[in-house]
């Protein structure tokens, strides 16, 4: 009597997940499947599709959950230990604001998506890797909120994500990026997210985040980083399979790819616009500089990398990936710049860099800082000296794609600001970049839809024609808005390290933001 | 189709920095004679020109308990490269082209 | 239509200008100033007057900036063409329309 044989891998992972699909017979697939056509993407042969990590159910959740065990292990001792006092600074949290705000919402709807393209790929490879993400994300999700709510408890600015996301205005920028991507189809979303999002930019949002947290004491954030980061690898081949699978499947899929390839990028590139200011300003321990995080993780891996690899399929380097490139130097630092100015209707603060920093930033940025942006702060830090606050007094022209204020310059010329406008329909939009317009004119149906804060806010959607309605409307607390210095925050930073009281501690006298003009 | 420059593609695998972790890279040094180890806060990063491989027998050993493929994830935060394969007895990580 | 989609697809624009009544949004951009990050965007009538305009929505705007002169704003342009605006003008009658960027170096 033979003793029974254990499975292979290959043949285990086949049983349990391809091998269970079937052919339906009495009902038309193309009315199982309705959504994998339209996109003029063809598929000849769906068992083509790749699935490294050969995952099953059971060992997918076995790891998991060990994965959590030891996650929660440290939350736990954390908060036990009071480990928020050992932060660098409250001022670092302002990142992590951002995160819960910005990021949170975004594994959310990454669930959910995953949820539905589990069901509606016709092959069950990319089913069941859909399925596994599904439950990844949510698992982020999750993972996100219990890391954080132990700094919500002392800090303020992350009690209503859910609500700010769909409100706030800089949270526009996330939102409408994901909505973008769930509202086209299956296979463009794979490339927008799976491989744009998940593959070419993960690293340039992930690690300057749990690197960051590392640096200045975030024990939470960065545990979390790390047993996200296994998931990530996961979610990462998933989007170098489906990049590969659908260049494969058909040649005439190629320009099809390279159009959302040259889209996405510069979607995902805009989005994390956000990072770059949070690298070089919100952190008071730095890790690296916005451009050497780029030059690493996205010049190096990807272009250097990942790039000459698909250029076997025809693939070529993403359109405007040039001007991305020679934003480096500048980035990080008009976007910081604008969300000082405008931060009194934000769900974090802002302050001016301290002299070390406005050094530190000199020395990572010899080309642009000294010549471009000291010379603001050093007005702003003069304004605040004087008892003020200067704060953008009124409302900011926002890109109709991006959303992001058109805070961006001419390539090549940092003094101008870029202005793009197009006519469609007999209808002005405005664009901040050559890109963004590009992205607009190939499918303008979509992004005249688009809800814009800054005009929504004037149409009178949002709570009222003041600043204090929209604030009130966003569900803002006292002190998660303005200025870091002086807030509650600070204030409660201060007494819990029994700091004597100093002029510091107070918060400058600064104007009031004007009230938005109906 | 590849050019014909000589320029050599890095993979890599970027590991926590735990008791675990620390057997496997003795294992990856020992079956990637060319691997560079380097440390970063919490991670270790293993990188190797064109192609990494993780031998679960080797790990196994270097362990000293028993240790199947699928627990890599556990350790792995991240990787660069193209995982070819992921199987019983080893994952590689390499370049397609 | 240049969207692929599973059938008709054509949506009004969320900020077209029937949504303003008789409004309708104008960007002020301040060229060689960087102090202010970006544009501004502010609602108006369109029968208000330069004047009006300047006083109630730009000025407090620009005035942001300390330094801020308003009796400097010169090199006007709306929508990248000349513009020599008049006090009494209406914003319709001197061609700015809805969205229209108008722009000043100051």
């Amino acid at each position: 009597m033979s003793t029974p044989r254990k499975l292979s891998m290959k043949k285990r992972y086949s049983a349990l997940t391809r091998d269970l699909d079937w052919t339906p017979t009495y009902v038309d697939p193309k009315a199982v499947f309705p959504y994998t056509s339209f996109e003029g993407i063809t598929i000849h042969d769906w068992s083509k599709w790749e699935d490294p990590f050969r995952l099953t159910v059971d060992s997918y959740f076995k790891y998991q959950a060990e994965k959590d065990k030891r996650l929660y292990a440290v939350l736990d001792g954390f908060a036990q230990s009071q480990g928020h006092l050992s932060l660098t600074d409250a001022r670092y949290l302002n990142a992590m604001k951002l995160f819960i705000q910005g990021v949170t919402p975004l594994e959310y709807a990454a669930h959910r998506h995953f949820a539905f393209l589990s069901r509606f790929y016709d092959g069950p490879g990319p089913r069941f890797a859909a399925q596994c993400q599904s439950v990844d994300e949510l698992r982020h999700t999750q993972t996100e909120v219990h890391t954080l709510s132990t700094y919500n408890k002392y800090y303020g600015g992350m009690h209503n994500w859910p609500e700010q996301f769909d409100r706030v205005w800089y949270l526009s920028v996330p939102k409408s990026y994901f909505e973008d991507a769930m509202s086209a189809g299956p296979f463009e979303f794979l490339i927008a997210i799976s491989f744009s999002f998940e593959y070419l930019l993960t690293n340039l949002l992930f690690v300057p985040f749990m690197s960051g947290a590392s640096f200045n004491g975030d024990l939470p954030t960065m545990t979390f980083g790390f047993s996200a980061q296994s998931d990530e690898s996961r979610h990462m081949t998933l989007g170098l399979e489906a990049i590969k699978f659908l260049l494969e499947q058909d040649e005439a899929n190629v320009p099809i790819v390279q159009e959302w390839i040259d889209k996405w990028f510069w979607r995902g590139y805009r989005l994390v616009a956000l990072i770059a200011q949070m690298l070089d300003y919100m952190l008071p321990r730095k890790v690296m500089s916005w451009k050497e995080s780029f030059e690493l993780y996205f010049e190096e891996q990807m272009l250097g990398g990942l790039f000459p690899d698909l250029e076997f399929y025809g693939i070529t380097k993403p359109r405007h990936v040039e001007q991305a490139i020679a934003e480096k130097d500048l980035l990080s630092h008009q976007v910081y710049w604008t969300l000082y100015q405008f931060s009194f209707a934000a769900g974090f603060t802002t302050t001016v860099p301290e002299a070390d920093h406005l050094d530190w930033l000199s020395a990572n940025y010899p080309e642009t800082f000294d010549k471009y942006f000291r010379p603001l702060w050093d007005k702003a830090k003069k304004i605040q000296d004087d008892g003020g606050r200067f704060f953008f007094q009124g409302l900011p022209q926002l890109c109709q794609v991006c959303q992001v204020p058109m805070l961006f310059t001419e390539p090549g010329d940092p003094t101008t600001l870029a202005q793009r406008q197009v006519v469609h329909e007999g209808e002005r939009y405005d664009f901040c970049s050559d890109g963004c317009q590009w992205i607009f004119e190939r499918e303008p149906e979509k992004y005249v839809q688009a809800w814009l804060p800054v005009h929504q806010i004037f149409q009178g959607n949002c709570g009222g024609p003041s600043v204090p309605e929209v604030l009130a409307w966003y569900g803002l607390q006292d002190g998660d808005a303005g200025e870091y210095l002086g807030s509650v925050d600070h204030q409660n930073w201060e007494r819990w390290h029994d700091h004597a009281a100093s002029a510091d501690v107070e918060a400058p006298v600064g104007s009031e933001p004007a009230e938005a003009r109906a | 189709m590849t050019t014909s420059d000589a320029r050599v593609r890095m993979v890599g695998v970027d590991l926590q920095e735990n008791d675990d972790s620390r057997a496997i890279v003795d294992a990856l040094e020992e079956d990637n004679p060319d691997a560079v180890i380097s440390r970063m806060p919490g991670l270790v990063r293993v990188r190797c020109p064109q192609r990494l491989v993780v031998n679960q027998a080797s790990v196994e050993r270097h362990l000293g308990r028993a240790w199947e493929t699928h627990e890599f994830q556990l350790s792995i935060v991240s990787y660069f490269g193209h995982i070819d394969e992921w199987d019983d007895d080893e994952i590689v990580v390499a370049w397609d082209h | 239509m240049s969207v692929r989609a599973i059938g008709a697809y054509a949506f009004p624009s969320r900020s077209r200008q029937e949504l303003y009544g008789d409004d309708q949004l104008v960007h002020v951009w301040w060229r060689n100033n960087r102090f202010l990050c970006a544009a501004a965007t502010f609602r108006a009538p369109k029968a208000m007057t330069w004047a009006d305009f300047r006083a109630a929505l730009m000025d407090p705007w620009a005035a942001s900036d300390p330094d801020f002169d308003p009796a400097s704003p010169a090199e006007w342009t709306v929508d990248g063409a000349p513009l020599v605006p008049r006090d009494d003008q209406t914003l319709e009658q001197l061609g700015v329309g809805h969205k229209s960027l108008l722009s000043f170096a100051g």
